[in-house]
């Protein structure tokens, strides 16, 4: 994979991860919360926890995306996000769920439907690229 | 002897005074009786540092959800201890057929004291009457025969109904910019917060509890 192209596709799941933390800081975490509920993944202790944390820990790992540094690894925890993402909304369109995401915050449409899936798979296969190019690159450079 | 003449005169001028300060208070007790009972929709006590609005639909299934499995809690654990104010505001949704029809039943019954007997029987028989329309069967059900006539007649002619309706859509669409039904909006030290979707009670009350503690 090209050098650049690695680099637009880090700097792309950067700022994903970046806006959709942004996004939701921005708002009460009791909305967060809400969406996160909806999905019937985690005990109500873990709601508050989960909806204050997860939105800091996208912004950490958007801005540890940037520099490049240690960046096969930061792209590794952001596909793993992403594969986690995917399977929760696969997990609740199977039990037949009425999910709000709140991916993005609660201004931007959440539910599950087939423009979800297109933008989730789009970005896990990103996620899968850059990871891949990125232990590739760290090879070459060992050999 | 001077200083209890000076103490006499300010007591005397209270007293004279008394009258028409007590006919103040009780104008003002008149009108907070009679904005109480306008406004059926509200509940709890309008000084309480937190108020939470809820916009909702009655031909929504997660409306009546909130309603049916959040408000219950709420109510008795918030509003009643008068840490909460609390206010109900109609939002039908324009692809719910039957929702303005039932709004109108609920307001028409506030109007005669009945709001909250209404507003739940309508919540309650939601899969019934979201079928066929038949709000007024559902409503007959919990109103005595004449409070029932008068609520027919209300739906049927009064054109006022629909005002406060009017209002609370005006305030979801120009202040709370509402994308969904259920919305709650929680407001405290002056601040709105819209929280789209129904949250379930328990975080819900993690949440107030946190605002009350501010």
């Amino acid at each position: 994979m090209k050098r650049w192209l690695l680099i637009a596709g880090r700097l792309i799941i950067a700022v994903i991860f970046l806006y959709a933390g942004f996004e939701k800081v921005r708002e009460p975490w009791l909305q967060f919360a809400v969406s996160v509920e909806s999905f019937k993944m985690a005990p109500d202790s873990w709601l508050e926890p989960v909806s204050r944390i997860l939105p800091w820990c996208e912004i950490a790992l958007g801005i540890s995306l940037i520099p490049g540094i240690l960046s096969r690894w930061f792209s590794l925890i952001a596909t793993g996000l992403l594969a986690f993402f995917l399977f929760i909304g696969i997990r609740a369109s199977v039990k037949g769920l009425t999910v709000d995401c709140g991916c993005f915050g609660s201004g931007h449409s959440g539910a599950i439907d087939a423009m979800w899936y297109v933008e989730h798979v789009a970005m896990l296969a990103l996620g899968l690229a850059v990871t891949v190019g990125e232990f590739l690159k760290a090879r070459e450079r060992r050999a | 002897m001077m200083r209890y003449l000076l103490l006499f005169v300010p007591l005397a001028l209270l007293t004279a005074q008394t009258p028409a300060a007590s006919k103040k208070v009780s104008n003002h007790k008149a009108l907070a009786a009679a904005s109480v009972q306008k406004n059926f929709k509200e509940s709890g006590s309008p000084t309480a540092p937190v108020s939470v609005e809820i916009y909702t639909d009655y031909e929504c299934p997660a409306c009546r959800q909130l309603y049916m499995e959040t408000l219950p809690s709420l109510n008795s654990e918030f509003v009643a201890t008068g840490k909460v104010h609390l206010l109900h505001r109609d939002y039908p949704l324009p692809q719910h057929q039957f929702s303005k029809l039932a709004t109108r039943y609920a307001n028409a019954a506030g109007t005669i004291g009945k709001y909250d007997v209404v507003a739940n029987q309508i919540f309650v028989t939601q899969p019934d009457w979201s079928q066929n329309g038949n709000v007024d069967a559902a409503v007959a059900k919990v109103l005595s025969p004449a409070d029932m006539e008068k609520v027919r007649t209300m739906v049927k002619s009064d054109s006022h109904l629909d005002d406060s309706v009017t209002q609370d859509v005006a305030m979801g669409n120009n202040v709370d910019h509402l994308n969904q039904t259920p919305t709650i909006v929680i407001i405290a030290k002056g601040k709105r917060e819209v929280i789209n979707g129904g949250a379930p009670y328990a975080i819900l009350k993690q949440y107030l509890d946190q605002k009350l503690r501010q």
